[in-house]
Parts: C-alpha cells; structure tokens; sequence
C-alpha cells in the first residue's frame, strides 16, 4: 500500500499548500477592504448621495470574509494534517457559507461599477451643489457633503464640473438658483487660485480665458478611484473564490477518502 | 464703466441746444446734425474657443482698436448700442446724449445703450484688455438711475449690436449692426439620464463563472452526503447495524439422517428408536 500512502501524503501536501494560499489571499483581502473603507480620496459623499452605495457594502463584506477566510485556513490545514473527518466537515461547511458571501460580494461590486456613469454625477452634481433649501435633515446632510467634496475635488485637482466648465451653461442647478449667470457663469473654485486662495484674475475666469480658469472636467478624478476599489473587490475575490474551490474540491475527495 | 464726462464746454452747450429747441417754434429750423459716418467696421463676438463667450446673460465682443481713429475726437465718446435682432432696423440715433435709451427701457424700448467710453481708449497705442463684456455689471441699473448701465441681459435675444461716437452736436459715425449674438438658454438638468449605457461584459463573466462555480461545489456537497447517506441505508436494510462491524452467519441444522438399524430391530417407523425385539412375526410391511 506504498503507492497510495504516497497518494495521500501528495494529496495532503497540496491541500496544505492550497490552505496557506486562502489564508494569505485572505488576509491581503481584508487590507484591500479596509484601505477601500476608509475612503483615502473622500469621495464616499457622492455615493452617499447617490443613496446606492453598495461598493462600500461589498467592500464591508470583503473585510470580513477574508479574515474568515485566513481563520478557516488554518482550520483546514490542521484538519488535513490530522485527518480528522470531524475537524474537515466543520471546515468543509463553513468555507460554503464564506463562499457564498464572497460570491455576493463580487457580484454586487462588478454590478455597481456599471451604475457610476458621468451622468449619474452630473445629475447630483447640478441638483445638490450650494443647494440652499434642503427638505430635511438627511437631504441636508448628503447636500453639505456634496459641496464640501465637490469644493475641495475642483480645488485639489485642478478641475471643474463633471465634464467640464459647460456643464454649469448648459444646464439649471441649484447652484445657479442663488448665484446669477453674470457674475458666476460657473463656481468660483474652477478659477485658477493664488496662494491666498483668491482667483488669479477674476475677469479672465469668467470670460474662459485659458490660464485662469480650470478647463477640464473631473469625472476622471472621481471614477479613477471608484473604478480601482470596484475592480479591486470584484476581480481579486472573483480570483480568491476560483482558487479556494478547487481547494474545496480537492477537501470533500480526501474527506471522503477518510477511513 | 469708466465713462469719463464730458468736457464742460461740450456739457453746455448740448444742453443749450436742447433749451433752443425746446423754445423756439417749430417752423424755426435749428442747425441740422450731420449724419453719423458710417464705418466698415463689424462687431462680432470673438471666434477663440472661450467657454465664457456667451453664456445665458451676457456676450462677449472683441475690442475695436483703432476702428475709430480720425473719426472721433479725444472728447468724443463711443457707446454701444444693443438692440434685440428684430428692432435693429428700427433704431434711430439718439440726436443727443439725454435721448440716449438706458438699460431700464430695454423691454420697452426693445434696445439700450450702454459701455460709454472715451474714444481714446479705443485708440490704437491704447493698451487694453482684448475683450468687451456686454452684461458684467450686477450692481447697477436701480430705479430711476440716469447712469448707463451694463446689467445682464433679461433673455436670450437674438441681440445685435453696433458702435456709436457721440459728440457733442450728437452722433459722429456709426459702425454697421453685428450679426444676431443668440445667448444660451440652459436646460433642465431632470433631462439628464444617470442609467448605464449598457450592461457590462465584466458582471455577466464574473456572474456566470461564480455562478456556475457554486452550483458545482453545492452539488458535490449533496452527491457527497447523498452518497454516504445511502451507503448508511443499505446496511441498516440488510439486519446488521452500521456500528458493529461483524458479521453474523447463520448455522443449517440438518435433519438426522436415519440410522441403521442394530441387528434384531424390526421394521418400526423411522425416528422413533429401536425397541426391544418382539417375537418375529410376519413384517406388517408388505
């Protein structure tokens, strides 16, 4: 019984192995997760306000499952090595239930990076920036974080609007409805500021003139990062949940194997 | 903006004008104004691409340098006349500057004058910002203001425009009308649609591959415990229970096969023995 001692001693080694990569990849999942949490370019107001902010949830999510999956690791690689029928049900049960909520994650994440569309900012954008009359407490709230991001995002990166100055002309907002056309054809952080926050030349900036007011749109600095932590989520747990059944597989043959 | 008054003996004697006239009786003529040169010169909002050019109140023109010069006096003023598309042609010179229509009438009037400047800052050694912005005073235009105003524009036109010099006996000379300027008119942004332009190939990949992935493993799980659970019904059917693992078989008990009889026994029916000799008699057997 040689030949199938070795059979089983490779079969151990690799699921050992197959387990310390779970773990790993666990772990790596929860900082991933957790880096997205925190929100490092402070542009969770926007999703916010779009009242869908799912991308934070499967994130949430992710936090945790990873950690249960670096937990369950060590689980299956103690099962594995003891044999333990026991030990490898238990492992085996509750790794589905991690599947599970790792496959919700992925697809909720993938599921919304679609929902982010210019259009979709420069709707809220237009209807909540400097908006003065606010119905209720939670409207306030999410329209004093749309300025806010909106005021420090065309400041830090040199931008203005979601596609660019036009969008202020071409449609009504908020903002136009306490601020007249002549003397703020579009928000006075779109001019280009001097060291003392005052804009560099006033007349220049309203006129358009290249060199004092900021030309391009944001969109790319407000998807750029939403894109990263949704493909961040979506695709690196899709790679996790495709390892960790073959994994699974290979445990439900060896457990069945078990005298 | 910037208007600079009049000198004072240009003052007075416009005003002189309009007391003689106003006193003398009609059929007494008073010197007539010659009529307002009129120059090539078309005023045109700036081609560069300045996002800022026209907006929903106000235009931008380009700056008449040197389109002036040798028809206007350092005294005399240019102004610039606004008037919406459809009234241009009905405009008539003020004959003075106290008939000159103000930023106030412009509904009623249906055109206004406004940016009075001084000639010489239309010269050509003027230095000068490269631009006019017709609507960029917020401030001005309160009742009964007898100051021109450049307040914004109450709709989107069509307007056109032309430059007058005024002097003292009245207009000098007159550029032509500028091509109509329509101003923008800004939509509602409920016309926006936030909805994706199309479902994403990424979600239908990830979806279907996990999709397919989990029913596998579910169904391993199941054939798993579907098996061992009809392996532990099969052995309970067959009278042996599943944790005593031996065996039992049963032993046949063959029937005793009849012995032979001892010698002296007679014929007695099978099974029951021999018993004791009797006088032999005939076999009852037969």
């Amino acid at each position: 019984m040689a030949k199938s001692n070795d059979g089983v001693r490779i079969l151990q080694g690799l699921l050992v192995f197959g387990n310390v990569v779970i773990g790993m990849c666990g772990i790596a999942l929860t900082a991933e997760c957790i880096f997205f949490v925190s929100d490092p370019h402070g542009l969770y107001p926007l999703l916010e306000a779009t009242e869908n902010d799912d991308i934070y949830a499967a994130a949430w999510i992710g936090i945790f499952v990873g950690f249960a999956l670096f937990a369950l690791s060590i689980l299956g690689i103690i099962g594995v090595i003891k044999s333990s029928r026991t030990l490898l049900l238990v492992y085996i049960i509750l790794m589905l239930i991690t599947y599970a909520f790792e496959m919700a994650s992925c697809i909720t994440a993938a599921t919304h990076q679609d929902f982010l569309t210019p259009n979709l900012f420069l709707k809220q954008m237009l209807e909540r920036y400097q908006k003065s009359e606010t119905e209720n407490n939670n409207d306030k709230w999410m329209t004093e974080g749309v300025t806010k991001t909106w005021n420090k995002l065309m400041l830090q990166n040199q931008c203005c609007g979601v596609k660019g100055p036009s969008d202020w002309q071409e449609y009504t907002s908020a903002f136009r409805a306490t601020h007249n056309d002549a003397d703020f054809p579009w928000p006075r952080n779109c001019c280009v500021m001097d060291a003392q926050g005052s804009p560099v030349n006033l007349d220049g900036c309203k006129l358009g003139v290249p060199g004092y007011y900021n030309s391009n749109g944001c969109y790319d600095a407000i998807s750029g990062p939403m894109n990263t932590h949704a493909w961040g989520v979506a695709w690196f747990g899709f790679a996790i949940l495709c390892w960790t059944f073959c994994v699974l597989l290979g445990t439900m043959f060896y457990w069945s194997r078990i005298e | 903006m910037g208007a600079s008054p009049f000198p004072l003996r240009c003052r007075l004697t416009a005003s002189s004008v309009v007391v003689i006239s106003r006193a003398l009786t009609p059929q007494v003529c008073w010197p007539r104004v010659p009529a307002a040169a009129l120059l090539p010169y078309v005023p045109r909002v700036p081609p560069a691409a300045l996002p800022g050019k026209l907006t929903a109140t106000t235009f931008a023109l380009e700056r008449p340098c040197c389109v002036f010069d040798g028809h206007a006096n350092a005294s005399d003023t240019v102004w610039l006349v606004v008037a919406f598309a459809n009234a241009s042609a009905a405009f008539r010179n003020p004959p003075s500057r106290a008939n000159v229509p103000l930023y106030e009438r412009l509904p009623t009037a249906l055109s206004y004058m406004t940016l009075e400047t001084a000639a010489a800052a239309y010269a050509c050694s003027a230095p000068s910002p490269a631009f006019l912005r017709v609507g960029d005073d917020t401030v001005c235009g309160g009742q009964g203001s007898r100051d021109p105003c450049n307040g914004p524009l109450p709709s989107p036109g069509p307007y056109r425009v032309k430059f007058l010099v005024m002097g003292c006996h009245g207009p000098k000379a007159e550029t032509r009308w500028s091509d109509p300027i329509l101003l923008h008119t800004a939509s509602s942004p409920s016309t926006i649609d936030p909805a994706p332009v199309r479902c994403g190939s990424d979600v239908v990949v990830i979806a279907s591959i996990l999709a397919s992935l989990g029913a596998v493993l579910a169904a391993a799980v199941l054939g798993a415990a579907g098996a061992a659970a009809w392996g532990s019904l099969c052995r309970r059917g067959s009278g042996t229970s599943a944790f005593a693992r031996s065996s039992y078989r049963t032993h046949h008990i063959p029937p005793a096969l009849p012995q032979p009889l001892p010698p002296g026994c007679t014929c007695s029916p099978p099974g029951l023995g021999c018993f004791a000799p009797r006088p032999p008699g005939p076999c009852p057997a037969e």
